[in-house]
Formats: C-alpha cells, structure tokens, sequence
C-alpha cells in the first residue's frame, strides 16, 4: 500500500473534527473524499500532510510518518492547497524550484544541481508552463497560478499528492487541465493521488475511488462508478442525480 | 549587483569627504592608504585632516553603514517570515523595548558619566532581547503553529505598552525627557570605533545566517502552510530567525538610537530591481539600506550646520518621498 489511514482522530482546540478514519490508497490510485462542508475533509488532509497533530498511524508504504523529519515526509507526501494569494513577485521558475526544497540538505554555499533543473523543467513542461517561466507570479491569472504551484508539486517528486480543493475558482478549462495533468503523473507508477473535490462530476471523472464522509467517520468505501446513490442523496439532502440530469438537460 | 556595491562605496567616499570642512576624495584616499599600508602622506594633505577623517568620520560613515545593513536586511527577513510586506523589526517590540531601557538608564543615571556610554547600549540591548523573548513566548503560548497574525498581534501590544511605560517615566522625569526623545530619534554623533567594533561582526555574521535560510524565507513568503507543505520546519526556522533579527536590530539600536524606514522600504526597493528570490534580495538589501543610511547621516550633519537633524526624522524625511516615487514611477519590473 502507498497510503495507509489507521484511526486517524484529530481537530482543533481538543475538540475532534476526524472521528477515527481508516482507508488505504494503492498504487497508481486517484482516491477522492466526497462530503459535505464540515465533514472533515480538509482536516484530514492537513493532518495526512503532517501539518496538524493527529492520533492514529499514518503509514507512507508501510513507514511509520510520524518517525519522518519534516524533510522527508515532504519527500514523499506533496500537498496543493486552494488557491491562495501571492504577495511576492517570485517568478515561476523560481516558484517551482522551491519544489525541490527537501530534496537537498541545505547550507550557504550549495546550489541546485542538474537534478534539480531537470526535474523543474519537466514539471514546467508537464504544466504547460515552461514557455512562461520568466513571468512573475503576481501576474498570473489564478489558473495559471495554480498550474504553476500544480508543477511545484510535481517538482517535490513526492510518491503521494494530496489535493484540497485545487480547481476551486478555476475556469472550466483550467479543471480540465489540471485533471489531465494530474492523471497523467498518477500512471507513472509508484504514485497515488488522494484529492477533496467539491465538484462531484469532476471528483467521479477523476478518480478510480470514491471515499463518503460524514461528521467526521468515512461512510462508505466504493469504486467512482459505483457510488451508493441512496447514500450520497442523504449526505447531502437532496436528490443528487436528479440534479445532475436536471443540469445536462440545459444542454440539450 | 556590482552596480549597486558601487553605490554603497560612492555613498561611503562621499560621507567621508563631505561635511563642515570639505576634505578632497583624493587625500582621503591617501589618509587611508597611509594608515593601511603605512604609504608616506603628500605634504598637501591639511594638517587636521587625519584625525579628521580616521576619528569623527570614517567611524560614523562605517556605523552608519552597518546599521543601516543590519535593519534592512532584518526587515527583509520579517516580511518573508511575517508573509507580511508592511512588516519590520520593530513590530516584534525590539525599538520600544530598547526605548524602555534606554529610559531606564537615562532616568535612574546608571553607570553616570562615562561608564553610561556601555551601560546605555548595554542595557537598552538587553531590553530589546528581552521584549522580542517574550513577545514569542507569549505568542507560542496562545499559537503553537507561531503564525504570523499572533506574532505581530502580540508584538504590537508589546510595544504599546512598553511605549507607554517609557513615556511615563519621561513624564514623571521631565528632567530627563529631552536626553529620552533625542536617543529616540537615533544618532550617529560622538560614536567611535569601540562601536564601530561591536556591531561590524555582529552584523556580519547576523547577516550571513539570514542568507543560509534563503530558501526557507523564499518558501515561507508563500504562508507558513505552503512552506511546512515544501518541507520546512517553519516553527524552529521562524523562531531562529526572529531571534536573530531581535539580536541585530536590538544591537543597532542600542547603539544608534531608534531609526525607522530602512527596514521597511529597501527590501520594497531593493525587490523591485532583483526580484523577490532572498539569494540576491539579503544582500542587495543590506547594501541598499547601508548606502541609503550614509547618505541620510551625510544630509543630517550638513543641512543645518552646525546643528544635527535626529537621523530617524531624515529618513522618514527622505525615504517616505524616494519609496512612492520608486513605487509609482514604474522603475525596475517587480511590484512588490
């Protein structure tokens, strides 16, 4: 197994948001979590990326992530936030490079070495970035920003992504993109992508494994196309395929 | 780069060579090399000029200079830590409570006459230290994850309240009020060599630290989570840093009185001409904030002869101009 969640419990303040969450993820697996606000979604994840103390293990292809410095876990686990604003002008580049932050133990006199060079560029070109690689990332649009902290991800070369929200406030054609270019780095073995989509269509087209959440406890467990309908319209109080069909008949 | 090292020493020759009396580059040249190399002095060379220049300027043009480098790079570091760009040094409570201690001293005349000149820096220092400690201690107390908000939250309050109590004892003093507000103005008059000393390796090595975190300031200009998410220890590396900031700025001040704006506009400057990448914004922005503070001092001791202007009014007084036109002419590509 790439990812293994076993009992995981945390929160804020004491008060625990995740109520005992186990799943495993394979490789070459896209997982995604469905659930409504609140679930717990995003606490999961934060704690999955060791960025919140949790209770439970987290294994990384059977380690232990809590032995791991915070070096090496970002060796192995990356993680795209939603868009946030940028208040530095770094230029792409330089913003990808930083990708390659915990592949080096870093003092005053060393530089980033061919590796390094390569690995941004192939993150660059895998984005369709490279050809704005001068630009400053206070001057992107906010897709463009979030390809280049997509090819961030990328250049972390980490066995694990996890995604929170990534394609939120992207055009259409920006979340196509971004799937694509994600699928893609998925297949190439010895990786596993584990995302929070808030868009169910673009959730059930990308991933092979859909995780239910409520309150905090994973409800239910099943292939993307398999989804348990009855359980999915009470989660989120409505008539979710309804709905759906509704909106495909405005194309029609 | 090499441009702007050109300017720092342009500004450096000019603050030696220009005051009350006017002292030709070409002998100062000669001053210097005679005292380096132990080359004989041309005849021409006035009589007064050498103490002149080895004594009163090159001292104060060299302590200019150091702290001016050392603020500029320590407010460099605060804005990326802080992922705040109004942020600097003096949030996090280190120039009120190097004000409260300079108060203190003035006050009770600690170490009166000329044991002051240590006890001054010495405590106003330990001030400085002392208030930056606890403004992290108490912002690690109520926020284990040390963010930016908490920090500048409590450094304010901090600040405000030190303020308070130094402006309490200016009232309750009045005797020593004026010698408190001029410390607070900053100056760089009657500083020697003995400073010169303390705060050359200081800020040397002050600034050699910030620059081995480069990469970590360039990853946590993008927030504290992104930068965890990359692999930094934020919590130690923010920590660390902000102490070292306490100490080089807390060591400024304690020397040269409060002087504000370095900090705040050459990194902003500086950003706009290199980019925001922390490899070449530290030491652009030390060399900027060194010339900027030369040229500052130089404008203080000539414009008003033989009065001084405080330095931290000439910086505000020639900064707040120089940075919106900066800002706003559209110079260098950078915005921020």
């Amino acid at each position: 197994m790439m990812l293994q969640a076993e009992n995981i419990i945390c929160g804020y303040g004491g008060v625990p948001v995740v109520r005992g969450v186990s799943f495993s993820a394979a490789e070459e697996e896209r997982v995604c979590i469905l659930g409504p606000n609140g679930c717990g979604k995003t606490t999961l994840l934060r704690a999955l990326a060791g960025l919140l103390p949790y209770e439970g293990t987290v294994r990384l292809r059977g380690d232990d992530a809590r032995g791991l410095s915070r070096r090496e876990l970002s060796r192995r686990v990356g993680l795209m936030s939603q868009l946030a604003p940028v208040y530095f002008s770094y230029t792409v580049y330089e913003t990808v490079m930083m990708g390659r932050y915990a592949r080096h133990e870093r003092s005053l006199l060393d530089r980033e070495d061919e590796a390094d060079r390569r690995a941004v560029r192939e993150s660059l070109e895998r984005t369709g970035l490279w050809p704005l690689r001068d630009r400053l990332v206070t001057e992107l649009s906010g897709g463009q920003l979030q390809r280049a902290f997509l090819a961030r991800t990328f250049a972390q070369d980490p066995a694990v992504i996890l995604l929170d929200e990534p394609t939120n406030h992207l055009d259409l054609k920006y979340q196509a993109e971004l799937t694509d270019s994600l699928r893609a780095w998925s297949e190439q073995g010895g990786r596993c992508v584990l995302g929070v989509f808030h868009d169910m269509n673009l959730a059930l087209g990308f991933a092979q494994r859909v995780l239910l959440m409520q309150d905090g406890t994973i409800l239910a467990d099943s292939p993307a196309d398999r989804v348990d309908r009855g359980l999915l319209d009470r989660l989120y109080g409505m008539d979710v395929a309804g709905y759906m069909r509704e909106s495909l008949r405005r194309w029609e | 780069m090499a441009l702007l090292a050109a300017l720092a020493l342009a500004s450096a020759a000019l603050g030696v060579a220009v005051g009350s009396v006017y002292i030709p580059l070409g002998d100062v040249l000669a001053i210097l090399a005679s005292r380096l190399f132990g080359t004989a002095l041309p005849a021409d060379v006035g009589a007064v000029y050498p103490a002149m220049v080895l004594d009163m300027r090159l001292p104060r043009v060299l302590l200019a200079f150091l702290t001016g480098a050392a603020l500029a790079g320590s407010g460099t570091v605060m804005q990326s830590v802080l992922q705040n760009p109004l942020a600097s040094p003096f949030g996090l409570g280190v120039s009120s409570g190097a004000g409260l201690g300079a108060a203190v001293v003035i006050v009770t005349g600690l170490g009166a006459g000329a044991g002051q000149m240590l006890a001054l820096p010495a405590v106003s220092l330990a001030f400085a230290l002392g208030t930056v400690f606890f403004v992290l201690w108490a912002a690690g107390r109520i926020d284990r994850g040390l963010s930016g908000v908490t920090i500048v939250l409590i450094g304010m309050v901090a600040s405000l309240f030190f303020n308070a109590v130094m402006n309490m004892l200016a009232i309750l003093f009045p005797a020593s009020a004026q010698r408190i507000n001029l410390w607070l103005l900053g100056s760089f008059s009657m500083r020697q060599w003995p400073s010169v000393w303390v705060l050359l390796p200081v800020t040397a090595l002050g600034l050699l630290f910030f620059q081995r975190y480069a990469r970590e300031l360039d990853a946590m200009s993008f927030g504290q989570e992104q930068a965890q998410a990359l692999g930094v220890d934020t919590r130690r590396v923010k920590t660390m840093l902000i102490c070292a900031v306490a100490a080089l700025t807390g060591t400024a001040v304690a020397f040269v009185g409060v002087i504000g704006f370095v900090d705040l506009i050459a990194p902003h400057v500086v950003r706009r001409f290199f980019g925001a990448s922390h490899k070449r914004v530290l030491p652009a922005s030390a060399l900027f904030g060194g010339a900027f503070l030369v040229l500052c001092d130089l404008a203080a001791r000539t414009v008003m002869p033989p009065r001084e202007i405080p330095i931290g009014a000439i910086t505000a007084l020639l900064g707040a101009p120089f940075f919106l036109y900066v800002y706003f002419s559209g110079g260098g590509r950078r915005r921020l």
